[in-house]
């Protein structure tokens, strides 16, 4: 079950405002300093995601990843295995949305899944990474590592 | 992605952050100067007007409880149930205990260029609620904050302008 289930309209220019901070954090206190924030958002915030990672569940983060990009009209496929989830999406929604607005996309666009991601899955047996397959077009996966 | 419905909740850790580094102020000149984009020109060309039908946008999307009143030279803001205050509050990390000064922080600058003045009166970072008072006509502004600043406390009313003595 989802921590947060917002269900009602979305204001899709929260997502220039990401980009401007990405940018402002980066450019003003460093690179490292955003992939803190960036970490403990992942964290903190998602506390009840990483919570049921620490215990083997990833029921909600798969909800978290199918329900949020559904609220924002991506297309994604989703693929689920005993030690690998792997979320395609298709096309960022929102790079689509920045490209609308006319807005540059941060260099540190992509960063903010990975270090979000990074958070979520620390102290848990599960690891992180994203790769990049087109501009727009990415796989977060998140494994499970090798028991010892 | 951050997805949209929780940039609020990462918001909040950068305001966190910046606090600690005494770098809130700087950060909302950067943030109104992007918003901008969104409602500058509006402001400029239809006045309140242009401010009224911006928050008639704002209050869909972002699912606001807020009353817009517009009396000729007055528009007032009264927010009943601030959603972004909302969601930092019901949110693991725990709200910025700074979190409502974003509000006038990047909305000022805004008001300034288009030669608006606001008054804005928050009520606390337990309470999601606030109010704004904006004007055309700078001796009207000043009246109302001068008549606020009776009865509310400093460190909740900002002005847009140079507050009266």
């Amino acid at each position: 079950m989802l921590r947060y289930q917002e269900n009602n309209e979305l204001h899709r220019d929260f997502h220039g405002t990401t980009n401007t901070t990405l940018d402002y954090i980066a450019e003003h206190y460093g690179e490292d300093a955003l992939k803190t924030i960036l970490r403990k958002t992942g964290h903190d915030v998602y506390k009840s995601i990483r919570e049921k990672l620490e215990k083997g569940d990833a029921s909600e983060l798969i909800e978290h990843l199918t329900w949020f990009f559904h609220r924002e009209g991506a297309e994604f496929n989703l693929s689920v295995r005993e030690n690998e989830i792997r979320f395609e999406c298709l096309e960022c929604p929102a790079h689509k949305h920045l490209k609308k607005l006319g807005l540059k996309i941060s260099p540190f666009s992509c960063l903010q899944t990975l270090e979000v991601n990074k958070g979520m899955c620390e102290g848990t047996p599960w690891v992180a990474s994203v790769e990049h397959l087109g501009d727009d077009h990415c796989v977060q996966v998140f494994r499970r590592k090798a028991e010892r | 992605m951050i997805p949209s419905d929780h940039f609020v909740r990462f918001y909040n850790e950068v305001f966190k952050f910046l606090d600690e580094k005494n770098g809130l102020q700087a950060y909302y000149e950067e943030i109104s100067r992007h918003q901008e984009l969104h409602c500058l020109k509006e402001f400029q060309e239809k006045g309140l007007q242009g401010v009224y039908d911006y928050y008639v946008k704002i209050r869909k999307e972002e699912n606001c409880d807020l009353d817009l009143i517009l009396n000729g030279h007055e528009l007032i803001l009264k927010m009943n149930k601030c959603p972004s205050l909302s969601k930092a509050l019901d949110n693991d990390a725990g709200a910025c205990r700074k979190y409502c000064l974003h509000c006038p922080g990047w909305t000022c600058g805004i008001y300034r260029k288009a030669g608006l003045y606001q008054v804005y009166a928050l009520m606390g970072l337990d309470d999601p609620q606030c109010c704004e008072w904006i004007y055309d006509d700078l001796k009207a502004a000043e009246a109302k904050y001068r008549e606020l600043a009776a009865v509310t406390p400093p460190d909740e009313l900002f002005a847009s302008f140079p507050p009266p003595a």
